[in-house]
């Protein structure tokens, strides 16, 4: 190709405090590509697209875009280089119009009155280029389904003639249906000389919408490679690379019945058929992408959204937890995924964060707060999970994510249910933390409990479990024993054809 | 036009480069307005008469006049209580200028805009600069601004106020054909602040920022100017107001002018279908609303019940009209995973 | 050390309060000592000025549940509850002839039947409080307006209600100490220190603080959000029922508009817990504070008038009020940015 790349990044390197987020990355993008980025978790994707888009500076390297050396210190700067972003989460205005949207803060005008006839023509190319029904111009945006107004992002993006297009995990929300109309729009795009960079976790996706695909591991870029020359089973072996892969944990797993089965569980739109069953003393682990169905299971276990098919069972009878209330009293206990949204009372203190779940058994009588049982029982939480604080009064907004994290797993543990979910228990903890988690999670099993853990990150998952069930299109498809190897796990998450041994 | 399908935003005509200007809200208003009318009619037949018409447009031209000013403010997502007091400031200000200067029509309303629209920028400025939430600021100037204006009474009622309001009052001087000025002025303003916020940049930029404050700023809003202007709008507003309360009472002008008029310009905005979470609302909303306010009132008292009893009505309105809102939010897409 | 303590005062709201408080009694009596005031700031006097704080404190606390129950809490209706639960009470109490244990109960129930209205539309159907209050504001109003055409209840047993509202010596200190209004410790006290104890030692006190800070959090920790919020309305619906009783006797007359006339009762009362340090964001407030504020604002307003005599003084008040509220959220804001919040 004789004309000069549309983004050459050479040697980008980016920390945050301690971590060092994103150590060396190097990018080559050429217009009408669509050029996908992939990485587990933490690999720094999400670093360089935010370097990209203007949202974070770069510490060092050199961005070119078409051949020129640019710096992007700001968003506008990276709009009017004519990078356009669409992020998973749509940030649209819901009572505007899908026209308002593509041009809120940009608004065509003619004497000073909006050109409504000018925008709406505009933004009816688009909606044609994007494959929306024109008459949505005029729909407020609140109405349309979220695929649809991830559509409408795109076209917003595309509205300031986007000679670069970074879409971020587009796929994770959208059904099948809404993934091939999404690859439509991508493709015409491209055709049409724009340069899109492609951040997906569903590798075989790749296989139909990439031209090349860039690698990362570790905040590096390990190479690039057309797609031609890959397999999803080759994808995932470069993104898991040399790392060790721990032995499984040294567990023997006691025979009995089930303490939680799933059986055929389902929620309509969601999840279905997914059959998991968990006996005391053993972790078995629910892996999944995001956007696989894994946080929704999790979430109907635990009474947040009744399944509406299937059965659940907790030590051989059925159950249907109706609220999170029910299935505490049910004997089942749950960590949820977002700790600062549902799990974390943040500015108040760590024994009233523990004892928020446990009012009943640490009241007399269900009226007074027993104060001395909370403060004991913060106490003894606190020494066993290691939590690192002065004392039991400070507030969890000021602690790390880490000990936030165990406080919030404290409140499951207090009553000691026999079932335990944990969604996502180490996500946005430091290395230190997750190895404590891990260790009392282990410590959890042997104790007796039957955990499930719900979680997207792979070698988590793998380290932690005696059995592993893979959550693919909003079922389980695969099951692991202790001892397999990420490559295998990630194939069967990501669609890889051949099943694993 | 016939029977537009206003019901289903989707049904968009083609050609047609915005959706249909009025919201099922409205047309719901509108239908419950003329019911009442038709049923009061009939009922009592002193309602449908010049006499009873006329003073009621002209009493609910108040509420609505700073129930326009309202709107911007609660669809940027803030609320100002202070209104009542800002209404007697403004209004025992032009009513010593007029008794002690006697001061023509168009100083009286430039002065009370004047003194509104500065307490409304003192509103804004705090609320924009302090990073206070605005029902709390309001609340504290509703008590700053009624000691100001009560210093200005100086503890006795304004006497003889001379009628040069009188164009905008109740009587025959304050009609041309029949109608209302202060209805007449209203309608102009309404029209006014209805192009305003639909046509104008400017004006959507304050329903984008009820929507989603950062998202606004990201796309390059200047949010804090806007939250400012709002208030300083409804604050000229309530100035315009001010008069149009001098003219509709007597020559003489009591301290508890603009007393619990908040609450009224409150009810009036949020039967009109605007949103009190901010990023939605309308003006002729508002207008409807104030007017079926006004209404009900006005019926409630030629029906020979206690007037009081209207109150209960109006209470009820608020309940039907926002519980409808909610039950259309309720049918809108939720996010894929969200709980 | 200054740092400190200025932090101190910044963030610990009772602390602030406590400064203010000295702060103004302590500028009143000099200026009463100096001979700059109509009347003498005594002891005495501002024992009896303890009467203006019986409906404010309480009606402030009744804030203090809903405020605290989050998702913008609010209650504009207490003052109108006040108005139709007094009419209600003095034709039970004046016209019927109950007695007044009964009538005090019904007075109680009828509160909270308003609260449980208003309850019921912010917390199970969703409605924002502020709407749904300001509706039920103008039903109750009309209805305590309407019940007994406008006219208020002053048969005999309700003007020997007044009798009540009198000013006491206290039992054992005597005369050691000033006379005090019997409203304080018949409905005042009583009802601070259930309130105190409800948020501070029970279950039903936690889950309300946990629904304000977090309500998802709250409902993923098995929490029934929905009846706790529910329950705050009722409570504050309950006290505006309490406080409808000492308004009768007060003003030894069930008044239509007790609670709604002027400004009305309910914007004083969210004036005082907001300056008590209750957070308009939920899950932060304190009795000591909402006290406190109470006191504060009440012998504030003591000294103003005899400071300011006549109707400035009244006016005064108003400012002062203003003042110190636009201060103290102005200070709230500011401590939430350089340390992180108030307690």
């Amino acid at each position: 190709m004789a004309a000069a790349p549309r983004l050459e990044v050479t040697g980008v390197a980016k920390r945050f405090g301690a971590v060092r987020a994103l150590r060396n990355a190097d990018l080559v993008v050429h217009a009408g590509s669509v050029h996908a980025l992939v990485g587990e978790n933490g690999a720094g994707k999400s670093t360089l697209i935010k370097i990209l888009s203007g949202a974070e500076t770069a510490d060092a390297g050199t961005t070119a875009f078409d051949g020129r050396e640019v710096s992007i210190g700001s968003t506008t700067a990276a709009m009017a280089l004519g990078v356009a972003t669409v992020y998973q989460e749509p940030q649209l205005f819901a009572d505007l119009t899908v026209a308002e949207n593509v041009f809120t803060g940009r608004e065509l005008t003619r004497a000073g009155r909006v050109d409504w006839t000018a925008q709406n023509a505009r933004v009816t190319e688009l909606l044609d280029l994007i494959g929306l029904p024109a008459r949505y111009a005029t729909v407020a945006v609140g109405t349309l389904s979220i695929a649809e107004q991830q559509q409408v992002s795109i076209a917003k993006a595309l509205a300031g003639d986007a000679r670069l297009l970074i879409l971020d995990e587009p796929s994770a929300i959208l059904t099948d249906t809404e993934i091939d109309v999404l690859f439509g729009v991508v493709r015409r795009l491209a055709a049409s000389g724009v340069a899109v960079v492609y951040i997906s976790h569903r590798l075989d996706e790749l296989f139909t919408i990439a031209d090349v695909v860039t690698v990362m591991r570790d905040g590096e870029t390990i190479g690039t490679w057309p797609i031609g020359e890959l397999s999803v089973r080759r994808i995932a072996e470069l993104m898991v690379g040399g790392v060790l892969e721990d032995g499984p944990r040294e567990h023997r797993v006691p025979e009995g019945t089930p303490r939680l089965e799933l059986r055929g569980l389902g929620l309509a739109g969601r999840f279905h058929d997914v059959d998991v069953s968990v006996r005391g003393g053993e972790v078995v682990g629910l892996y999944g992408l995001v956007g696989s169905g894994v946080a929704e299971i999790a979430a109907s276990v635990y009474g947040i959204t009744p399944a509406t098919s299937g059965t659940l069972h907790v030590d051989g009878a059925e159950v249907r937890p109706r609220s999170p209330r029910h299935a505490k009293a049910l004997g089942i206990g749950l960590l949820p995924s977002d700790r600062k949204q549902q799990g974390m009372f943040s500015f108040q203190t760590i024994s009233f964060n523990i004892s928020a779940g446990n009012l009943r058994l640490l009241s007399r009588a269900r009226v007074l707060v027993d104060r001395r049982r909370e403060r004991e029982v913060a106490r003894r939480m606190i020494d066993r999970l290691s939590v690192k604080t002065p004392n039991e009064r400070q507030p969890v907004s000021a602690m790390s994510g880490g000990n936030a994290q165990k406080v919030v797993l404290a409140r499951q543990l207090v009553d000691r249910p026999g079932v335990l979910v944990l969604a996502e228990p180490t996500q946005g903890v430091d290395v230190g933390a997750k190895e404590e988690i891990h260790r009392i999670i282990a410590e959890l099993a042997d104790a007796g409990t039957a955990v499930l853990v719900v979680t997207s990150d792979l070698p988590e998952a793998i380290r932690i479990s005696d059995r592993l069930h893979v959550v693919r299109d909003g079922t389980t498809t695969a099951e692991f024993g202790p001892g397999a190897s990420q490559v295998d796990v990630l194939a069967a998450a990501a669609g890889a054809v051949e099943v694993a041994p | 036009m016939s029977a537009p399908a206003v019901d289903r935003p989707a049904a968009a005509r083609p050609g047609r480069v915005l959706p249909f200007p009025v919201t099922g809200q409205e047309v719901v208003l509108i239908a419950v307005i003329a019911v009442l009318w038709v049923a009061l009619s009939l009922a009592t037949p002193a309602f449908a008469t010049e006499g009873s018409v006329v003073p009621l447009l002209v009493a609910m031209t108040p509420i609505a006049l700073i129930g326009i000013g309202m709107t911007v403010v609660i669809v940027t997502g803030g609320i100002d209580v202070s209104v009542g007091s800002t209404v007697m400031v403004c209004a025992v200000v032009i009513a010593k200028a007029m008794v002690g200067s006697g001061i023509p029509l168009v100083a009286a309303v430039a002065l009370g805009m004047g003194v509104g629209a500065l307490l409304g920028l003192l509103n804004g400025a705090l609320i924009a600069f302090g990073r206070v939430q605005a029902i709390i600021i309001t609340f504290g100037t509703l008590n700053l601004f009624r000691f100001a204006g009560l210093q200005v009474f100086g503890s006795a009622t304004v006497e003889g106020i001379p009628p040069t309001l009188a164009p905008f009052g109740r009587g025959d001087e304050g009609r041309t054909l029949g109608v209302p000025h202060s209805f007449l002025l209203l309608l102009v303003v309404a029209a006014v602040a209805w192009y305003y916020l639909r046509h104008t940049a400017g004006g959507r930029h304050f329903f984008a920022i009820g929507g989603d404050p950062t998202a606004a700023r990201l796309a390059g809003i200047s949010v804090r100017t806007r939250i400012v202007l709002g208030y300083v709008l409804t604050g000229l507003l309530a100035g315009v107001a001010a008069c149009f309360v001098i003219a509709q009472g007597t020559s003489s002008l009591a301290a508890s002018v603009g007393s619990g008029l908040e609450l009224s310009v409150i009810a009036a905005v949020v039967i009109g279908g605007t949103s009190i979470t901010g990023g939605r609302g309308s003006v002729l909303g508002t207008l409807l609303g104030a007017l079926l306010v006004q209404t009900v009132r006005t019926g409630v008292t030629q029906l020979g019940w206690p007037s009081q009893l209207s109150d209960l009505f109006v209470g009820a309105f608020i309940v039907v009209a926002v519980g409808a809102d909610l039950l259309r939010q309720r049918r809108r897409p939720t996010p894929k995973g969200t709980t | 050390m200054t740092a400190r303590a200025l932090r101190l005062v910044l963030t610990q709201r009772t602390a602030l309060l406590v400064v203010l408080l000295v702060a103004v009694v302590v500028t009143m009596t000099t200026l009463s000592g100096n001979n700059y005031l109509s009347a003498p700031y005594s002891a005495s006097y501002m024992a009896s000025t303890l009467i203006n704080a019986v409906p404010l404190a309480m009606l402030a606390l009744a804030e203090l549940l809903v405020i605290t129950s989050g998702r913008g809490g609010i209650d504009l209706s207490v003052g109108a509850i006040v108005s139709l639960t007094g009419m209600v009470f003095g034709f039970a109490y004046g016209q019927w002839g109950w007695p007044l244990a009964p009538a005090v109960l019904l007075a109680l129930l009828l509160g909270a039947a308003c609260g449980a209205l208003n309850g019921f539309l912010v917390a199970h159907l969703g409605f924002p409080a502020l709407i749904a209050t300001l509706a039920t504001y103008y039903a109750f109003r009309s209805l305590a307006l309407v019940v007994n055409d406008q006219r208020p209840i002053n048969s005999a047993p309700v003007q020997e209600l007044y009798s009540t509202a009198t000013a006491v010596t206290l039992p054992l200190v005597g005369d050691a100490l000033p006379r005090v209004p019997l409203g304080i410790f018949t409905f005042l006290v009583p009802t601070a220190l259930v309130v105190w104890f409800v948020l501070a030692r029970t279950t039903a006190g936690r889950r309300l603080y946990a629904i304000g800070t977090n309500d998802v959090a709250a409902r993923w920790s098995g929490i029934d959000v929905r009846r706790t919020r529910w329950s705050a309305y009722v409570a504050a619906g309950a006290i505006s029922g309490l406080v409808a009783v000492v308004t009768v006797a007060q003003f030894a007359s069930a008044r239509p508009d007790a609670g709604t006339s002027g400004n009305g009762m309910a914007l004083p009362a969210i004036t005082i817990a907001i300056l008590g340090g209750v957070a308009i964001t939920g899950g932060v407030g304190r009795v000591a504070g909402v006290v406190l504020a109470t006191l504060l604002v009440v012998w504030l307003n003591a000294g103003i008038l005899l400071a300011v005599p006549g109707n400035d003084g009244t006016q005064f008040q108003l400012f002062a009020l203003g003042v110190v509220l636009v201060v103290a959220a102005l200070l709230n804001a500011l401590t939430q940015r350089r340390y992180g919040g108030t307690q």
